[in-house]
């Protein structure tokens, strides 16, 4: 073969292999819906998947399961095969297969269990995406600190704020009986309404800036109890 | 020569009546120690029978001349041949009856959640008496576990059992739901005396040295005269005034050597001066329900707990750790020990019988419903699969996820050895006899 051949061959392989990636990726990309078939049940399982800026990007809906909108993780799309995960809690993974009758099959695998399942795409995707932390106003910046009484002895609570140029982040801690260091996903300020929430251990603070303290309440998922939290001493 | 084997005849006849008469009630006997003659089945063999009931079977059996007695949620009482598994007779109760019969002088003693208490002959199953209790009710509160919306009342879906009666000296006690302990003549059913707490009493009591002890969902553990029903002293668990989850004595005491032991459900096991009830020491579980009546043997307390899932042995006299071994799911069945042995039911559908000194499995059974693992109740490790099975706490959804955990067969049933054959019910339905 001559070298401008051998060339000509190399491009047609790259823009073949362009398109037919093309053409995966639009059959990936979509909103798809379905059922998990587990033991004396079936799930209906939603899933938006896109692209954005040639990263794939998705979230999941399970009704009846408080799953609405939560981002999916680890996605890997290599047709036919097409994985990802919902972390959190629950836990689930995805392993799914494009299959000639253009249906997402595979398994669906939460706590080591697993079932079949089949989507079907349904139309364009409506992939939802998580709140983003906003920043806080500068005097609430550092930390701050207060105690509240549950089950007859008291926990001390420290909330410590710091902006960044996308937005605040916040250590929150509890020490009761033990110490705890509680992973933050969400901080937000709207008006003089500041949120910190922790989702995956189910406590969160709300609170206003009041006479130079912050004064609200904490709540462990369906408990709420008031609380005033005030500047550290540094 | 003739003296020695006298003196042996009649230590054999002792023994032989002590240990039937510890298969006959709640704990196996009056101060409920949770100790059974063995011998003890250490390997799993076989299911010698099943018995098959209409509803589930939280109720504990009994043994009594070869005769297997329990209640079962369908509203019967039953009274099953030892070694065949053959029914001998059934009694309808016009309610659930999760509650473990007594059995003394030819009689069944046993609570409905019709309000009745019940008599019946053990031979025949006819009705001697009834009591009307002022009738019968779960656990309630605002806001219960968490559960939403918090101004509404919920019955606790956890509170399962119905109390257990102990019989001894002409009288049978039993706990209440409308927060009576009731003293009865065991004879006629005549009212001796009752005792008000103020709220649930499905606790059992025990008795020892003319007292009875038993706790009650006001947050107290009482001891009264069992003669004249009078408070001698009270002892104050936790209090959980937000979500009402961390207070109540659902568990029942045992009673040795003067210290009387109680789980709790503000999650201690309490050691309790029987004759003051000063505390002598606690264990704390961080935050998980003692449900589980404590066994008490060769100077050990054996419990084990709800949430944490952990089965423990602690040394009876200081409360220190002996043995300390990571469960897969909850557990609300009380452990029975025989001889080297510790069996206890476990809410996952399984049997567990663990070696009494080191704590070790030594062998499980588990029922087919929970292999089935009907809508993922179960993690493939057989924990339970919270996440998935609890998934809200507004209105009916919690208590349909416990049905759901309680439908795949969980062993509440508190299970009892009688010649090296393990008796226990389960929600599947069934009563099983493995040996």
């Amino acid at each position: 073969m001559t070298r401008p051949a051998a060339l000509m061959r190399l491009i047609a392989i790259v823009i073949v292999a362009a398109a037919l990636k093309c053409r995966a990726d639009d059959l990936v990309s979509g909103r798809w819906e379905g059922t998990a078939q587990i033991p004396h049940d079936e799930l209906t399982v939603i899933v938006d998947l896109a692209q954005q800026n040639g990263v794939w990007v998705g979230s999941i809906i399970i009704p009846g399961f408080g799953v609405k909108g939560m981002p999916l993780t680890d996605i890997t799309v290599q047709p036919p095969d097409v994985n990802f995960a919902v972390k959190g809690s629950l836990g689930i993974q995805l392993k799914l297969r494009l299959d000639a009758n253009n249906k997402l099959a595979g398994n669906f695998d939460q706590a080591g269990n697993r079932a079949p399942t089949t989507l079907r795409k349904t139309g364009a995707p409506q992939v939802e995406y998580p709140r983003r932390n906003t920043p806080v106003a500068k005097e609430l910046e550092g930390e701050w600190k207060g105690d509240y009484d549950m089950l007859g002895y008291t926990r001390h609570v420290s909330i410590k704020f710091v902006n960044h140029p996308d937005g605040a982040t916040a250590d929150f801690v509890i020490v009761g009986r033990k110490h705890n260091v509680l992973p933050v996903d969400l901080v937000t300020q709207e008006g003089d309404l500041v949120t910190v929430d922790s989702h995956e251990t189910g406590f969160s603070f709300e609170g206003r800036l009041r006479n130079g303290k912050l004064t609200g309440a904490i709540r462990q998922l369906a408990t709420e109890t008031p609380l005033v939290l005030e500047r550290a001493k540094s | 020569m003739m003296k020695v084997s006298g003196v042996l005849f009649l230590l054999s006849a002792l023994y032989a009546v002590t240990s039937i008469n510890a298969q006959s009630m709640f704990r196996g006997d009056p101060v409920h120690s949770g100790t059974y003659a063995g011998p003890a089945p250490r390997q799993f063999h076989r299911v010698k029978w099943k018995f098959p009931t209409g509803d589930r079977v939280v109720s504990s059996p009994v043994f009594k001349d070869n005769v297997i007695y329990f209640g079962g949620d369908d509203g019967n009482v039953y009274a099953v041949d030892a070694a065949t598994g053959r029914q001998i007779w059934k009694r309808e109760t016009n309610g659930p009856v999760p509650s473990t019969p007594a059995v003394a002088d030819g009689t069944v003693y046993i609570g409905s959640y019709d309000g009745k208490f019940y008599a019946f002959n053990a031979q025949t199953g006819a009705l001697k008496w009834k009591f009307s209790t002022d009738g019968e009710r779960r656990f309630e509160a605002k806001g219960l576990h968490g559960l939403q919306p918090k101004n509404q009342t919920i019955a606790d879906p956890f509170d399962i059992f119905l109390s257990s009666p102990v019989a001894a000296n002409g009288s049978v006690y039993f706990g209440s739901g409308d927060g009576n302990v009731y003293a009865l003549d065991a004879a006629t059913g005549d009212l001796r005396w009752k005792f008000k707490t103020g709220d649930v009493v499905h606790a059992s009591p025990a008795l020892a040295d003319g007292v009875l002890f038993v706790g009650s969902w006001d947050s107290y553990f009482y001891a009264i005269d069992a003669a004249t029903g009078k408070e001698k002293w009270r002892f104050h668990g936790g209090e959980d005034p937000q979500i009402h989850n961390q207070v109540g004595f659902q568990s029942s005491p045992s009673v040795a050597n003067g210290v009387v032991y109680t789980g709790c459900r503000d999650s201690h096991v309490y050691a309790l001066d029987a004759a003051t009830g000063k505390e002598k020491w606690n264990v704390f579980n961080d935050l998980s329900w003692v449900n589980s009546a404590p066994a008490v043997a060769d100077g050990k307390v054996f419990f084990a707990t709800s949430d944490s899932s952990l089965y423990h042995v602690v040394d009876a006299a200081s409360g220190k750790s002996v043995v300390r071994q990571q469960g897969k799911a909850w557990m609300f069945s009380s452990p029975a020990v025989v001889g080297d042995v510790v069996f206890i039911g476990v809410l996952n559908g399984t049997l567990e019988a663990r070696d009494a000194k080191t704590g070790d499995l030594l062998w499980d059974f588990k029922v087919d419903k929970s292999k089935q693992n009907d809508g993922w109740v179960l993690t493939s490790e057989r924990k339970f699969n919270e996440p998935f099975l609890f998934r809200s706490n507004w209105r009916e959804a919690p208590l349909v996820a416990n049905d759901e955990q309680i439908r795949i067969g969980g062993i509440y049933s508190s299970p009892l050895i009688v010649n090296g054959v393990a008796y226990f019910g389960s929600t599947d339905g069934f009563l099983y006899a493995l040996e």
